[in-house]
């Protein structure tokens, strides 16, 4: 039997892969434990492995396409088999191009509302080929047909979560849920077929496009990571009850301490940034205001034990750009030579040859900082299932009054984003006055 | 099937009242035996050691020193002949039970049982019948290597005229022996080697249970499980083990594969939205493949999967006794195969 290599799920969030670059051809022979091709995950590139010795027969998905997770993507003729007869026996289940990428022509069904039209040719695309001139034949097992007929779903609008991309018994299981659900919560039926089909849909897809211009442009095809960055944000965005506190800080004492420890601590290549002192104010905070170390879990609000704080880091524009929080774990028992080092290190990886998917994992605050591009104030949007983020401007000096006297000083202002499902206001005010005493009192940050 | 249920004896042993009673399946047959030939003077034993030895397995010990030797009858080793000569006596309005010391060994009665019992009441235009019962150990898993492992209904279940019971338990093999010996027909009772020397309750009493009736070992709303026989066994492990993973099994012990009762599997795959066949045969033409067939056809619209079987692999049975297990459909590919049935694989 020929070994089908099959898309592999490389993180929790997975649902589907690119693949970047095969690094083997067809005839081929590869060793197990051999990286046979470089797979792009919703965020990270990582590198696939074959795991049994013989030859390449076929490769199924090319360079550049988009497959959901378990779908074949290479044959590996074992020893003593036929690479011809293999390839023929695999290549009936040659994969098109996942749909997400190239959206089907949208020519003939113009007069639709645009959501409608890509809805309904985006289900049942997955992994089978584009039959006759009505479209995609769809898979659906007997028993989802006939529930999705008894409830009045239309079946074409269910994702299938089956091989194949077969629409199965709990996919309608899961329309008729969120149906009555939206139904029962919607004000209009507008409202509420919008909700079932962006909730049905799910996956890698990403929400519901905007109407497009009739104008000139040109198309640029999203990477995963893009795809992931629509997806998450708008449902961070939309699902989270989301507000804003912002707070000034004076930060003339912190960095009179930041450039006299750099410059004793030249010799040993230190150099701390306002940001390390920040991850660490942020981090300390965490013991007196556990819940912003929290995740809102449905029924429960989950406190977390550890406290790993996100770094925003953004991807250099030659290098597809993007954006990317690298992960300081522990940083509650790091010094602040430590979170120089670690950030340095994610930054560097991210930037080269991009973060592993430990790297980016389990988050449980973020900082986005935007100081050092001039901006002075701006609200970021929380990273799920994170409570809080923190977005931080640039310390610019300023006129400020001090004892009634005006002076010149330096001040940055840092606004937290919140799931007021989680935290109230005034838990908010309290979490910035602990992390503004940490910062206008930055010696406390070293011991 | 719901016709026969009128003898007041059919009696579920599960639904009998009393003292919890375990004895060995080996002698729950016998009891069945025995109280049969009590009853009813035409009914003998035929066989190799039947009767001296007192059974190659010791089913029927003891019988020869009741029953006499003109009833408990040792015959040399000729199947074709006693077993021939058996159907003849039953054409002539005798009950003969033949125990066969291996069904691995009826192939070579293959003539007399395949092509003489089934059809003579056809043949004969009704004039003779053949109420006979053809017995023995059947299937794999003790070590005897390929030619005397053989799980014959995969063949002989093609055969129109035979009936064919495969207990799975002691109570089971009791209730199922009397009605076999109580049948007008050809009755072949396969029993398993290893399950011989297994004690369990077996209820005080006389009871029979029909053909054709299933029993619902275990009730379940996300899988439904189909075998008979020792197999049954490990589907009750192997519903264990996937329940604590969140699967939620029914599983159905068939009893008889001819007749099938297909009601009580429709009527569970209709609920389940989801089968697997568990059958110790070889999968070709099996009679899993023709209850996954039945199933395909009457719960087309309910399903939610294709039906998934398990057998024993397609290849001569292995000596080595870890070989063998792996054969054989075991806990581990039950599981497996209801984990890609109901998608969680």
């Amino acid at each position: 039997m020929p070994i089908e290599i099959t898309m592999p799920r490389l993180s929790d969030t997975m649902e589907a892969g690119t693949v970047i670059k095969w690094n083997v051809k067809e005839g081929d022979f590869v060793k197990s434990g051999s990286v046979v091709a470089d797979i792009e995950t919703d965020k990270a590139t990582m590198e696939m492995q074959c795991f049994d010795d013989g030859r390449m027969a076929a490769i199924l998905v090319e360079a550049g396409k988009q497959v959901k997770v378990g779908t074949p993507i290479a044959l590996v003729a074992l020893e003593g088999e036929d690479l011809a007869a293999v390839k023929a026996g695999g290549s009936a289940t040659k994969v098109p191009t996942a749909p997400v990428v190239v959206p089907p022509a949208a020519t003939s069904s113009a007069a639709r509302p645009a959501t409608v039209t890509q809805t309904e040719t985006r289900h049942g695309m997955e992994g089978f080929p584009t039959e006759g001139e009505d479209g995609p034949r769809m898979r659906v097992s007997p028993v989802a047909r006939r529930m999705a007929e008894d409830h009045g779903i239309d079946i074409r609008l269910v994702r299938g979560s089956g091989p194949g991309g077969r629409v199965i018994k709990r996919d309608v299981e899961q329309a008729i849920e969120n149906k009555s659900a939206s139904q029962a919560s919607a004000k209009s039926s507008t409202i509420a077929s919008s909700q079932a089909l962006s909730v049905s849909t799910g996956g890698v897809q990403t929400p519901s496009a905007p109407l497009a211009l009739a104008l000139p442009g040109r198309d640029v095809a999203l990477t995963g990571m893009r795809q992931t960055i629509a997806r998450r944000l708008v449902e961070s965005k939309t699902t989270i009850p989301h507000y804003q506190v912002t707070m000034k800080f004076d930060m003339d004492r912190l960095i009179d301490l930041r450039a006299n420890y750099n410059e004793k601590l030249k010799s040993s290549g230190v150099k701390l940034s306002v940001n390390d002192f920040l991850v660490r104010a942020c981090a300390l905070a965490m013991a007196e205001h556990p819940y912003f170390n929290a995740s809102f879990a449905g029924d429960h609000v989950r406190i977390h034990e550890v406290v790993n704080i996100g770094v925003a880091i953004s991807l250099p524009e030659e290098k597809g750009g993007g954006l990317v929080v690298g992960v300081i774990k522990d940083a509650d028992h790091k010094s602040l030579r430590q979170i120089s080092a670690d950030t340095k290190t994610l930054a560097e990886k991210a930037r080269t040859k991009g973060l592993s998917v430990q790297d980016m994992s389990d988050a449980t605050f973020t900082i986005s900082n935007l100081g050092m591009f001039g901006v002075e104030h701006f609200t970021a949007i929380i990273n799920p299932p994170n409570s809080a983020i923190l977005a931080c401007g640039a310390a610019v000096q300023q006129p400020v009054v001090r004892d009634g006297q005006l002076v010149v000083g330096t001040q940055m202002q840092a606004t937290l984003s919140l799931d007021h499902r989680v935290i109230d206001g005034a838990m908010a005010a309290q979490y910035l006055a602990s992390l503004k005493e940490f910062i206008e009192e930055p010696e406390t940050l070293v011991v | 099937m719901t016709a026969v249920l009128h003898n007041p004896l059919f009696r579920e042993p599960s639904t009998i009242s009393g003292a919890t009673r375990e004895i060995e399946f080996r002698d729950a047959i016998r009891e069945a035996m025995s109280e049969e030939m009590r009853r009813d003077k035409r009914v003998f034993l035929i066989g190799e050691e039947v009767a001296q030895y007192d059974g190659a397995y010791k089913v029927s010990k003891g019988m020869l020193a009741e029953f006499g030797e003109r009833r408990i009858i040792d015959t040399p080793i000729s199947e074709s002949g006693f077993a021939g000569m058996a159907i003849g006596a039953a054409a002539m309005g005798l009950r003969p039970i033949v125990e066969f010391m291996s069904w691995s060994f009826s192939l070579v009665a293959a003539d007399p049982i395949l092509n003489n019992a089934p059809k003579m009441l056809y043949m004969s235009g009704g004039q003779l019948g053949c109420p006979i019962v053809f017995r023995g150990n059947d299937g794999a898993g003790g070590q005897l290597g390929s030619t005397h492992s053989w799980a014959v209904e995969g063949l002989y279940s093609n055969v129109p005229g035979v009936k064919i019971v495969i207990p799975s338990c002691a109570a089971d093999a009791k209730g199922l022996m009397k009605t076999a010996i109580r049948d007008d027909d050809p009755v072949f009772f396969l029993e398993s080697e290893r399950l011989l020397s297994i004690k369990e309750h077996v209820p005080e009493g006389e009871y029979l249970i029909p053909f054709g009736h299933a029993a619902v070992r275990r009730t379940g709303t996300q899988c439904t499980i189909c075998s008979w026989g020792r197999p049954v066994n490990f589907c009750m492990e192997a519903a264990e083990i996937l329940a604590k993973e969140g699967i939620d099994c029914e599983v159905i012990d068939l009893r008889t594969v001819r007749p099938l009762d297909l009601p009580t599997v429709i009527a569970s795959v209709k609920k389940t939205n989801c089968a697997v066949v568990v059958d110790q045969s070889w999968s070709f033409a099996s009679p899993g493949a023709e209850l996954a067939s039945q199933i395909h056809r009457h719960c087309f619209d309910d399903l939610d999967n294709f039906v998934y079987r398990v057998h024993s692999d397609d290849v001569p049975t292995p000596y080595s006794s870890k070989l063998e297990q792996e054969y054989l459909p075991n806990v581990r590919k039950i599981c497996e195969a209801v984990r890609a049935a109901t998608y969680r694989a």
